[in-house]
């Protein structure tokens, strides 16, 4: 769509069109997935998934419950290691390597690759030690820095003015949303370049649910965003893209506004619109 | 991509009764309207200023269906949320319940000028035209309504189509009225009021147009309008 | 229709409702009767009883005066008292009086404690003077004072030698306490040094670098400590002269003079001329005295504060070994060891260790700590004093391991249950923010499983505190001459053998000499076990209330 500026200086193709005006094929790839299968034990849980997710952009995960989504995530940073019998079959190439190779360091790969989870899991600690938590563990133990990290994340996490007076209370303290917004902080305070949110708002009330959109609405200028929601509207509201999964295939994955007006297959039709198949 | 069971196949029971609902009474405004436009012109032609009263009344009704029709619309954006298909079903229902109040207004505006015609007496020039344009553009409203109650984009393509043929009617019965008056100035004021028929059953076959775009717009989930038929045959073929 | 009703009644459940409040309330009542029982029979031994005097007429012999406490009182059949050959008139009914009457002076009467029945007994009276001496030897004196002597000399006598006496009291008492510094805190420094030094020679001469210079130097230092000690000696020798001093009369019940150092009273005090208020003042310094003081005579008497400090020092040590070990062993099995056969076997061991009779601990602990490993520290560190042993014998140190031995498996079992309640999200948090398995354990984990750890700790502490038998194979005796900890490198003695409130009252209601005068004493310091076993458990309670409290809102 060419942009038509007429003389009285409004850009008419601006208003007319949605401000964003997404391909999929012209992004940046942040994190391929060149066909990916998994295992537990012997149930196979993704069938040979391919997607490339794009880079500094809301890539949204939905499908009904055990369509694999949350395990694709998990996939990111590894963290179906921990699951006892789960094999994975493929690569996925973080900015081009692959994170499956022999050798990775997967403490390193988790500290590039964050991850929030379902439920606030904040430590029980101070707010302030739960935001330095990473960078402690990093071995960074200058007060200066720490403060400044403090500030800083709590701040990207919009937190900030909230806790600023209480930073060494116990973060278990803090509301739902506050908590989730903290572990986001804390996400974010050891500058992770990837950030995965597994159902972040399912435990929270609406309007922390928002507080957190909005959130995640500002932190995508700087990281690529991977959500996985079990809520539609929320997939619509936050993300530019969004992938639609079921029995553990990728089914659809494109832009949001398309996926949500115009879907391009009927089984992502029919679970959007909430209709049985 | 979208028919009509696909209304009824939603896990909510009550909110497949709602979509079904809201349908039934935009075809419900339909098939007045269509009603009206056809009863405005037969008062026009049958000189029946009875019959032309009835249809100015019956607007009032069309207006307050617009109204329900469109409540109910926004009753259900803000409690259902649809996407997809039923977001774009909602999206027609609530822009067609625009044009068919207009086609309503039309038909009004068709009734007034039969009763003014009919007070200033018999004369029969011009409405071989008005009934000839008005058969096509009730036809056309008809099957714009019949497209939307069976998701059917062809039969919307067509109307859409068939809106070139009725604007190229209208000026050929533009000119030859004109001709009319050139020859017998007496009968200005007469057949101007035939020209204001003949223009709001043009703005109908428009309207009508509008609603088959929807159509299209609520099966093929694609933006026809403004677009030129040809690549709106495009669109509405391209994607079987 | 009755029937019907019945059933209803069953079905609404009431009947179980009655049913568990019912046991609930049983066992509160045999709880707090337990409690109050202990509490009575302990707790009255220490009230200043009024001494009763009397002329105590066995039928057929002479008359003689009587004075004592009433301990006890009980009702004979006539035709048993007739029996032990009492001159009984098995006419007069069917049941008599007896009376136990604490009458003390057990150089004159040979026995503290006289029975006496009560028909016979006439005159009874509470003479204001009558007065009850406690001694640091042969129990109570009873008797009235006739007059204070000071080196042989009479210094008071009638109405004022009572206030001289106890003036003269608290001086032999601020003496005793002199004495008893100096020969433990100056003159024990004094024996360690030497002790200490003959080691050093020892040691020396072990490993032949025994030479002159060395030699001389420890004679030097030897020769020093000497010194020390003579003037000290001289001192003691001194203050014990000084304690000797004074004396005075007191004449007993019937009659005659007896003369009393007053280096060996402790107390005297004249019950019947007690108001309620001094009652009780006497009351709660007795009671003091209990739980602040040594024993004396054979455990019956005096305190029993080096048992309590016994006790506590030995729990607080096991706490100390089993803590890090059960923690250990419990994050082992459940967060590394791979889970299967092995480690399921290895649980039911554990919770079947937790099912073996104390008894066998104790064997163990005295078989393996003592000889065994005790042998080998005393061979590998402590040549220099054989043929003597250091840890080769029971002590401290293999009392509280062995009680870690016993404990342990609570506290495995305890701390495994907290750790598998940890969140798995928390865990994976602290995984996806980069930190390693261990580092996640040690920073989020652990301390949130600390409550558990408490929990495991309390129970543990209630197993071992009131832990006997072992004990006294291990490490336990019935009167230790020092506390394990003081004043002397290396301040505690880890290898010195205690004493435990759980053998002591074996010891005094089994061992004693003096049954009767230990009774009481055995109600007390069972009443104080309860007691600290009650305080060790409250404060592991609140430690692991305030620790709950800090992570509670994860539990939800």
């Amino acid at each position: 769509m060419q942009h038509e500026t007429h003389s009285h200086g409004i850009d008419i193709a601006a208003l007319g069109r949605d401000k964003q005006n997404l391909r999929l094929a012209e992004e940046t790839v942040a994190i391929e997935v060149p066909g990916l299968n998994l295992f537990y034990g012997d149930k196979q849980a993704l069938h040979g998934v391919s997607m490339n997710i794009p880079k500094q952009r809301v890539t949204a995960f939905i499908g009904p419950s055990g369509c694999g989504k949350s395990t694709l995530l998990r996939c990111f940073n590894r963290m179906n290691d921990l699951v006892d019998g789960c094999r994975v079959d493929g690569e996925i190439n973080l900015d081009g390597r692959n994170i499956y190779r022999k050798g990775e360091d997967v403490a390193e790969l988790r500290r590039r690759v964050g991850m929030v989870f379902q439920k606030p899991n904040p430590f029980p600690k101070s707010i302030y030690e739960n935001v330095v938590y990473g960078l402690r563990i990093q071995g960074i133990n200058k007060k200066r820095v720490l403060d400044e990290a403090v500030e800083w994340a709590l701040k990207g996490a919009a937190l900030w003015d909230e806790v600023k007076d209480r930073l060494h209370e116990s973060a278990l303290g803090l509301s739902g949303g506050q908590q989730q917004r903290l572990v986001i902080a804390r996400t974010i305070a050891v500058e992770p370049e990837v950030l995965l949110l597994d159902e972040p708002c399912s435990a929270l009330d609406p309007i922390s649910t928002l507080k957190v959109e909005e959130l995640i609405y500002e932190l995508k200028s700087k990281y690529t965003i991977v959500i996985v929601t079990h809520n539609m509207q929320q997939a619509a509201r936050v993300s530019d893209y969004t992938a639609f999964m079921y029995m553990g295939k990728l089914i659809e994955f494109g832009d949001t506004d398309t996926l949500f007006t115009n879907p391009a297959k009927k089984q992502t039709e029919d679970y959007i619109t909430g209709r049985y198949g | 991509m979208i028919d009509k069971d696909s209304l009824t196949h939603h896990i909510s029971q009550q909110f497949n009764a709602e979509l079904e609902e809201v349908r039934s009474h935009l075809l419900a405004m339909g098939g007045l309207v269509e009603k009206q436009v056809n009863d405005a012109v037969t008062a026009l032609i049958d000189a029946d200023s009875g019959l032309a009263q009835q249809v100015r009344e019956i607007d009032d009704q069309i207006n307050q269906m617009e109204r329900n029709i469109d409540e109910e619309c926004v009753r259900i954006l803000a409690r259902r949320q649809p996407a997809a298909s039923d977001l774009r079903l909602i999206i027609s229902v609530s822009k067609s319940v625009i044009d068919l109040e207009r086609i309503g207004d039309e038909a009004s505006k068709i009734a007034r000028r039969a009763i003014q015609l009919c007070e200033e007496g018999e004369s029969p020039r011009g409405y071989v035209e008005v009934r000839h344009i008005g058969d096509q553009v009730r036809r056309m409203v008809q099957e714009a309504l019949d497209a939307f109650a069976r998701f059917d984009a062809d039969l919307a393509l067509s109307v859409a189509q068939y809106d070139k043929t009725v604007d190229r009617e209208y000026k050929t019965a533009l000119r030859e009225l004109v001709t009319y008056m050139m020859e017998d100035p007496r009968s200005i004021s007469r057949v101007l009021n035939v020209i204001w028929v003949l223009r709001s059953l043009e703005r109908i076959g428009d309207h009508a147009r509008n609603i088959a775009e929807l159509v299209i717009y609520l099966v093929r989930g694609t933006d026809v309008r403004h677009m030129g038929l040809a690549r709106m045959q495009e669109e509405v073929q391209g994607k079987e | 229709m009755k029937k019907d009703s019945l059933k209803t009644w069953f079905k609404s459940g009431s009947p179980w409702v009655w049913l568990n409040g019912g046991a609930v309330s049983i066992a509160i009542i045999m709880t707090l009767g337990l409690l109050a029982l202990i509490a009575v029979r302990g707790l009255g031994h220490f009230w200043p009883a009024n001494i009763i005097e009397g002329t105590y007429q066995i039928p057929g012999e002479p008359a003689k005066t009587l004075a004592g406490e009433v301990v006890q009182a009980e009702e004979v059949p006539r035709a048993r008292l007739a029996a032990t050959g009492l001159p009984v008139n098995v006419e007069g009914g069917e049941f008599m009086t007896r009376e136990l009457l604490k009458v003390g002076n057990r150089e004159i009467f040979g026995a503290d404690f006289s029975w006496v029945i009560g028909e016979w007994l006439s005159d009874v009276r509470r003479p204001a003077e009558l007065m009850a001496i406690e001694r640091r030897e042969w129990g109570n004196f009873y008797g009235y004072l006739v007059n204070v002597k000071e080196s042989g000399q009479v210094v008071a006598e009638g109405e004022g030698a009572w206030d001289e006496f106890q003036k003269r009291i608290e001086r032999v008492d601020l003496l005793h306490t002199q004495i008893e510094r100096l020969e433990k805190k100056d003159i024990g420094r004094i024996n360690a040094g030497l002790e200490r030094l003959r080691l050093k020679t020892r040691k020396l001469e072990l490993q032949g670098r025994l030479d002159a210079v060395a030699q001389a130097e420890l004679d030097a230092e030897r020769a020093e400590l000497d010194a020390e000690y003579k003037v000290l000696e001289s001192q003691l020798s001194d203050l014990h002269q000084q304690f000797q001093r004074d004396s005075v009369t007191v004449k007993v019940s019937d009659g005659r003079e007896i003369e009393l150092n007053m280096g060996k009273v402790v107390r005297a005090f004249r019950p019947n001329a007690m108001s309620m208020l001094q009652k009780f003042g006497f009351y709660f310094g007795k009671l003091w005295e209990f739980v602040s003081d040594d024993p004396r005579e054979a455990n019956t008497e005096g305190g029993i504060f080096p048992a309590i400090f016994g006790t506590v020092m030995m729990v607080l040590l096991m706490a100390v070994l089993v803590t890090p070990f059960g923690v250990i062993a419990a994050v082992y099995l459940r967060e590394y060891a791979r889970q299967g056969p092995l480690t399921r076997v290895i649980r039911i061991a554990v919770n079947n260790l937790a099912g073996v009779p104390s008894i066998v601990y104790g064997v163990f602990g005295l078989g393996f700590f003592v000889y065994v490993l005790g042998g080998s520290l005393d061979r590998l560190f402590f040549p220099e004093a054989a043929p003597a042993p250091t840890f080769g014998t029971p002590g401290l140190m293999w009392a509280s391991l062995t009680l870690a031995i016993l404990t342990l498996p609570v506290v495995i079992v305890a701390t495994e249950e907290g750790l598998a309640r940890i969140p798995r999200a928390v865990r994976e948090g602290s995984l996806a923010l980069g930190a390693t398995k261990i580092e996640t354990l040690w920073n989020v984990v652990i301390p949130m499983a600390s409550p558990a750890m408490m929990t495991g700790l309390i129970l543990a502490v209630a197993r071992a505190a009131g832990e006997v038998a072992p004990l006294m194979l291990v490490g336990v005796v019935k009167l230790a001459p020092s506390l394990p900890l003081d004043g002397n490198y290396p301040y505690l003695h880890l290898d010195q053998k205690i004493m435990h409130l759980g053998f002591h009252i074996y010891d005094v209601g089994f061992q004693s000499p003096n049954v009767e005068a230990a009774r009481p004493l055995v109600y007390a310091t069972a009443l104080l076990l309860v007691v600290v076993i009650a305080l060790l458990n409250f404060s592991a309670v609140y430690m692991r209330n305030h620790l709950r409290e800090k992570y509670k809102a994860l539990d939800h």
